[in-house]
């Protein structure tokens, strides 16, 4: 097979710079077709330039993008009709309504025979068919945004950050439209700074800081690669059980005087700390192992959190 | 170029500033409150008749007969002060700004001068005028004009000089009927270029260009569709000012296919400004401010609002270089003079502007972000 049927998008050495600025630097990777691939990255990373570029909006400074196996930068007309964008930040129209919005992007893709209420009812709008642009809330404008971009039937789809600022609730209806792509087999380029998305969405992560690509592959291989080790909480315990696990010869922490957070390298360590408890007669009323997730990978990559609000956003889910 | 593209362009324009109805409202109303303003002011010029207070001391007939006079020129309208009022305390008291005062001895001075031939007999009539007054100067002038053709008529001799008025015209035409053009021509600049420069920033700036710039929507169809639509607001504009033109102030002008054709140059030559504009200046308030200041003084300098004549001259030839003027002239000679030489003139002048502006506005034109 050659590159052209076997890949979506091949990025080959693509650098972007803003006057002394370097956006993007060198990067390079492929998106094989009927994969959700994700740029996983902080603000200012350099995603919206990298996913800008490769859908047609931007021009590179240098190296070459091929998309559905034409040079980005030569073939853009022919290009846009087989791919769908959502932009970052994208906004409609303010005084049209929903089916009156979609129908004018069908009509500039001339000679398509979409059909407008399949596409209403898969980003689930049906009810807000006559609904204006201005009185749609955040999470129905992303998926009207969505639905835009599938207008003309693309064989490629780009979501730039379809669900940063939408509250949880409205972030899960998107990733529902978004599965349901991907249950199509839809090629799927995403950008996020939610490694939940990533991990829930995507084929193919690829952790971009800086502009350039620090990491990339599956979430579970980015995970298996870049951690080894667990994460483990026991909860309300006396004194005795931290001094227990301390010479044990690990490096416990104790959070809120009550829990201890200690880390370990494998699921044997958890057994022996646990029956070392049992053994000394000391206490604890509950506990927790956890896998360690691609924020903790991002962490240990760049030596930065995925973005400030990561903690406190957890925990308002 | 795909015409379904550019009619659905179109359909969202259109909707958008239909359902946005106040909007609409104030963008139509300010032509017309200007006409409605500046044709009031004019009307009153054009059957200009002077308000004139007259004291007469002399009571004779005489004086009477010379005051009938004054009134039959169609001047003057006049009012009578009662001859025991101090004439400078009149003045004052209400407020009017020329009082005329007939001395006693007016008719006597008159029969001596006549019948007896005495060559030194005269009479002075005064002027007792506030200086203050924009307008007691004109009335000043008129009426000296009165006195000096009733002297040059009682010494009996035919005049030197005559002169004899003839209208280059086969009508004559009021100032709001020369008013109404400039209006016009500057109502559907200030549409199309306001229009432009606000859609497309605010386009800009909701991201809309940058999704319309991943759909096969080329720049003519873009460019073309916004044309459309500001000629389609220029025309209803339009037909709302000559509306309340014809029923409150009942002008008389020629409308002909001139009319759409400069206002559809009109639209072309700001839209392309506007484009041009957009290009350039990418926040949202300094383009409205950069409109601005090219829009105010082409309005008052290209002649919309009064002949350039008036003006100086080096303004006069830099108002020959504005678009504007082309557009104000041409109308007017379609619509007062009836001059379809001229027009042609004018309209070609504004035409090979709006097709450079045009072709320029398609250059500028940029989807693609940086
Ligand atoms: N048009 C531009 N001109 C100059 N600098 C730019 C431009 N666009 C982006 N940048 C800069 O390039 C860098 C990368 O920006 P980019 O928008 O690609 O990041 P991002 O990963 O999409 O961030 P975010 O999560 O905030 O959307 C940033 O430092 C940004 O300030
Ligand atoms: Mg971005």
């Amino acid at each position: 097979m050659t590159k052209e049927t076997t890949y979506a998008i091949v990025v080959e050495k693509l650098t972007k710079r803003y006057g002394e600025l370097l956006a993007v630097n060198d990067i390079s990777f492929t998106v094989g077709k009927g994969e959700v691939f994700a740029l996983l990255g902080p603000n200012g990373a350099g995603k919206t330039t990298s996913v800008e570029i490769i859908d047609t909006i931007r021009a590179p400074t240098s190296g070459k993008v091929t998309l559905l196996g034409m040079d980005v930068t030569k073939r853009k007309y022919d290009i846009v009709r087989r791919i769908g964008v959502l932009p970052q930040g994208f906004s409609s129209f303010d005084r049209i309504t929903v089916r009156e919005t979609l129908q004018f992007y069908l009509r500039l893709f001339c000679c398509m025979n979409t059909d407008i209420d399949a596409l209403i009812e898969l980003v689930n709008l049906k009810d807000k068919t006559k609904e204006q642009y201005k009185n749609l809330s955040g999470g129905l404008r992303q998926r009207l945004g969505i639905a835009i971009a599938l207008v003309n039937d693309p064989e490629v789809v780009f979501l730039d950050e379809p669900t940063t600022g939408l509250d949880p609730r409205a972030r899960r209806e998107v990733w529902e439209v978004l599965l349901g792509l991907k249950e199509k087999g839809k090629t799927v380029f995403l950008t996020t700074h939610y490694m939940e998305e990533a991990e829930l969405l995507a084929d193919t992560v690829a952790i971009i800081s800086k502009g350039e690509i620090i990491a990339m592959g599956s979430p579970g291989e980015l995970i298996e690669n870049n951690t080894k080790y667990l994460d483990l909480t026991l909860q309300s315990v006396d004194e005795k059980a931290f001094e227990v696990v301390r010479k044990m010869g690990f490096d416990p922490l104790l959070d809120n005087h009550r829990d201890i957070k200690v880390r370990v390298e494998h699921t044997d360590d958890v057994q022996k700390i646990l029956s070392a408890i049992k053994d000394a007669g000391a206490l604890y009323l509950g506990l927790d192992v956890r896998k360690p997730n691609l924020e903790e990978v991002f962490l240990k990559l760049t030596g930065e959190a995925l973005h400030d609000g990561y903690v406190e956003e957890k925990g308002a889910e | 170029m795909n015409p379904r593209v550019v009619g659905a362009n179109l359909f969202v324009k259109l909707m958008s500033v239909y359902r946005e109805k106040t909007a609409m409202f104030f963008t139509l109303a300010f032509p017309i409150i200007l006409i409605l303003v500046f044709g009031t002011i004019f009307m009153s010029q054009d059957n200009v008749a002077f308000h004139l207070c007259v004291q007469d001391l002399d009571r004779t007939d005489s004086s009477t007969q010379s005051i009938k006079t004054l009134e039959s020129s169609g001047k003057f309208k006049i009012t009578r002060v009662d001859p025991a009022i101090n004439a400078i305390q009149y003045v004052r008291d209400n407020k009017v700004n020329l009082v005329l005062v007939i001395p006693k001895g007016f008719e006597r001075a008159l029969l001596q001068r006549i019948v007896l031939g005495d060559a030194d007999a005269s009479v002075t009539i005064t002027y007792i005028y506030d200086p203050s007054s924009s307008s007691v100067s004109t009335k000043m002038q008129i009426l000296d004009a009165v006195f000096a053709g009733i002297n040059q008529q009682m010494s009996g001799k035919p005049p030197v000089i005559r002169s004899v008025e003839k209208s280059i015209l086969t009508k004559k035409y009021r100032f709001i009927e020369y008013f109404i053009p400039g209006i016009i021509a500057m109502a559907v600049m200030t549409l199309s270029l306001f229009g432009t420069v606000n859609l497309n920033t605010e386009l800009r700036q909701k991201g809309i260009i940058r999704k319309l710039s991943t759909t096969p929507i080329t720049r003519t169809e873009w460019i073309l569709s916004d044309i459309l639509y500001q000629f389609i607001l220029a025309v209803i504009s339009t037909i709302a000012m000559l509306l309340v033109s014809y029923a409150v102030f009942n002008v008389k002008l020629h409308l002909d296919a001139w009319l759409p054709a400069f206002i559809l140059l009109d639209v072309f030559a700001f839209v392309g400004i506007g484009m041009i504009l957009t290009r350039f200046v990418k926040e949202a308030q300094s383009a409205a401010a950069a409109a601005n200041a090219i829009s105010f003084p082409i309005m008052f300098l290209s002649g919309s609002f009064f002949p350039i004549e008036l003006m100086p001259g080096f303004l006069q030839k830099f108002a020959k270089t504005l678009p504007l003027f082309y557009v104000n002239e041409g109308l007017r000679a379609s619509m007062i003079f009836e001059d379809n030489m001229a027009a042609l003139r004018y309209s070609s002048v504004i035409g090979v502007f709006a097709a450079v502006v045009f072709v320029l506005g398609i250059m500028a034109t940029k989807w693609e972000e940086g």
